[in-house]
């Protein structure tokens, strides 16, 4: 087994076990601390798969900036274990059943497609996620996306303060 | 030549245009309400020209962008839409502080729903879809002293927001099978492997989200009725146009070789949808829930129609939704104008309107003809146009079915009509005098529901159109 093979597996472990742990805390904060462990595992994958600039963007974008946003949320609100509204152990259980079936559907479907089998992932030479190769892509391919988002953002920016003016 | 490129994206372009003089408009001197939407209905009104002038084929930025003499025209009817819309809520927005805001986020809207119909890849038409419904979960939100506005607002949120998630993740998985996001490619590798049926059904659920398709239709009423008049006619009229218009053309092209499965999901969604709608909007006591109820029997006659893929049910569903905005648009609009000037927004208040407004209650009288079916009007047309485009599959269940709830359905709208012209009212609503522009916009919209249905040319124009491309 290879570094990269070592490292990958050690790194779905950690994503999983922190996942699990996501939905388990009691804690609201607990779990927002551990989703940023799942991101950081995400990135650790982005950056075996040679993509750094997505492990660069999941780190600032989701563990920084949405995650302290959580954060903040959940002490204004001052949620606590207290707080935490009980499930039925029913509830509970269907919700691992239904869930479990719709991954066993999906696994069944990815299993049974032609087109995928036999393919693996490109580890350490793909050059799709280097910053120059996006860039290229970015502002050539991509160029009317790109430019049409700016609006997108625009307008979103102008409903926000219109929402959120008292007067 | 980058002269092509402006001709070519003329449409998107002048919308953007308007946005930006828009926002110098609100940074520069402050100015009346009144001179903004002057400004802004000359605009409309210019756009709109410009939409039926210069139009060729094209495709630019690898079939990012893509356009054609029916896609030039698709925008026309929303751009005539936007400015019907932006007449009719003069009375509304008169007194409402922020009215370039208003304006910034409808136009945002469209031009995101532009983008969404000329589309030519998977990641510009989501991104379309996106940018036509952020704005308008804020403008939704408008009226900002009530709460429900904001639980209506909320709403379509949340909801867009899963539905957006569906349809991401179905387009992902269809990436992850093809490896192309070009609707010109995708047809050849779309084959019947259980991962793209898969993916193919999110798909479905995310546009029937939009389309508020039973199942999917459950933020409809709440969202209806809690945004403002003018934003819930965008919603129904607008949005749900420039979706079902991306819709006909995703589904006959892209999912082209799936055809004998969207065909029996679209049989049981129709009846589904007829059915459901045509029984809740019975029930209805506010006028704003009842319309939306009624559109959403509307959308699964569409449905019908779209149900048989061929250029007759386009032509059928392009010709029903320009039938649609005449007929809602004028629905909704004395809907407008009675609740900016009186706040009341139930069926029972409208009982004795003919005594006071006769005016009024004819233009809401044809407009709900229209919507029921009933001869003369251009909606009967309509509805005939996409019942013979659905029974060319020979599915004569599908179409009995849906023949008997129009009759269902002309039970709930004579209702009102009864309402406005028999039933006696001790205080009927005041007099309510039209302004100016919504009264351009009743001639309008009147004109469309009465003529559209015996002016055959409109029909063989629509269908030249589709032929042609």
């Amino acid at each position: 087994m290879g570094t990269a093979q070592i490292l990958f597996w050690s790194l779905t472990a950690l994503a999983l076990i922190s996942a699990i742990m996501v939905l388990v805390s009691k804690n609201p904060v607990y779990s927002v601390l551990w989703l940023i462990v799942v991101f950081f595992a995400i990135s650790g994958h982005y950056i075996l798969l040679n993509a750094q600039f997505l492990a660069i963007v999941n780190l600032i974008v989701y563990a920084g900036a949405i995650m302290v946003l959580f954060l903040f949320v959940i002490m204004l609100m001052n949620l606590n274990t207290e707080t935490e509204p009980q499930k039925s152990i029913w509830m509970k259980f269907f919700g691992v059943v239904a869930g479990g079936l719709l991954l066993s559907f999906f696994i069944s479907f990815v299993i049974s497609s032609a087109d995928l089998k036999g393919k693996s992932a490109q580890l350490k030479e793909g050059e799709i996620g280097l910053i120059k190769t996006l860039g290229k892509a970015l502002f050539n391919d991509y160029v009317i996306p790109f430019e049409i988002a700016s609006i997108l953002f625009l307008s979103a920016m102008v409903g926000a303060v219109v929402i959120g003016k008292k007067d | 030549m980058w002269t092509d490129f402006l001709i070519l994206m003329k449409q998107e372009m002048a919308v953007i245009a308007m946005i930006f003089i828009l926002l110098f408009m609100k940074l520069g001197r402050d100015r009346s309400n009144e001179s903004f939407m002057n400004t802004m209905n000359v605009l409309l009104l210019l756009n709109l020209i410009l939409g039926f002038v210069f139009n060729h084929e094209g495709i630019l930025f690898n079939e990012m962008f893509r356009t054609s003499r029916l896609i030039a025209f698709e925008k026309n009817i929303l751009n005539l839409a936007m400015l019907i819309i932006s007449l009719q809520s003069y009375s509304w927005l008169k007194t409402n502080k922020h009215v370039p805001e208003f304006y910034i986020l409808m136009l945002s809207s469209l031009l995101g729903m532009f983008f969404m119909i000329s589309s030519g890849n998977l990641l510009m038409f989501y991104l379309g879809l996106e940018m036509s419904t952020i704005p308008l979960a804020a403008a939704a939100n408008f009226d900002l002293t009530k709460r429900r506005s904001s639980e209506g607002a909320m709403k379509l949120i949340f909801s867009s927001a899963f539905s957006s998630a569906c349809l991401l993740f179905g387009i992902s998985m269809l990436y992850g099978t093809t490896g192309t996001l070009v609707f010109s490619e995708l047809p050849h590798l779309i084959n019947n492997n259980p991962l793209q049926l898969f993916a193919f059904i999110l798909i479905i659920a995310g546009f029937a989200f939009k389309i508020s398709v039973v199942p999917f239709h459950l933020w409809t009423a709440d969202v209806y009725e809690g945004a403002p008049v003018a934003v819930t006619s965008f919603l129904s009229v607008v949005s749900k146009g420039a979706v079902l218009f991306a819709f006909v053309s995703v589904l006959y092209t892209v999912f082209s070789p799936l055809a004998k499965v969207w065909y029996n999901m679209l049989f049981i969604l129709s009846l589904l949808t007829i059915i459901t709608g045509n029984l809740f909007a019975i029930r209805q006591e506010n006028f704003k829930r009842f319309l939306a109820f009624s559109s959403i029997a509307q959308v699964g006659f569409i449905l019908v129609g779209i149900s048989r893929s061929s250029d007759i049910s386009t032509t059928s569903v392009i010709y029903f939704v320009l039938i649609y905005v005449f007929s809602n648009l004028a629905a909704f609009g004395v809907v407008s104008l009675v609740t900016a000037v009186t706040g009341k927004e139930n069926i029972s208040d409208y009982k004795g309107f003919y005594k006071t407004n006769p005016g009024l209650s004819w233009v809401l009288t044809i407009a709900l003809f229209s919507l029921a079916g009933v001869p003369p009007t251009a909606g009967f047309f309509g509805k005939f146009f996409l019942l013979i485009a659905g029974a060319g599959k020979g599915n004569y269940v599908l179409i009995s079915i849906a023949a008997v709830n129009i009759v269902i359905s002309l039970y709930y709208y004579l209702r009102v009509v009864k309402a406005i012209f028999m039933d006696a009212n001790p205080t009927p609503l005041p007099s309510i005098r039209t302004p100016l522009m919504p009264k351009l916009a009743f001639i309008v919209c009147v004109a469309g529901a009465v003529t559209i249905g015996v002016v055959s040319p409109v029909y063989d124009y629509i269908y030249s159109l589709i032929v042609l491309r």
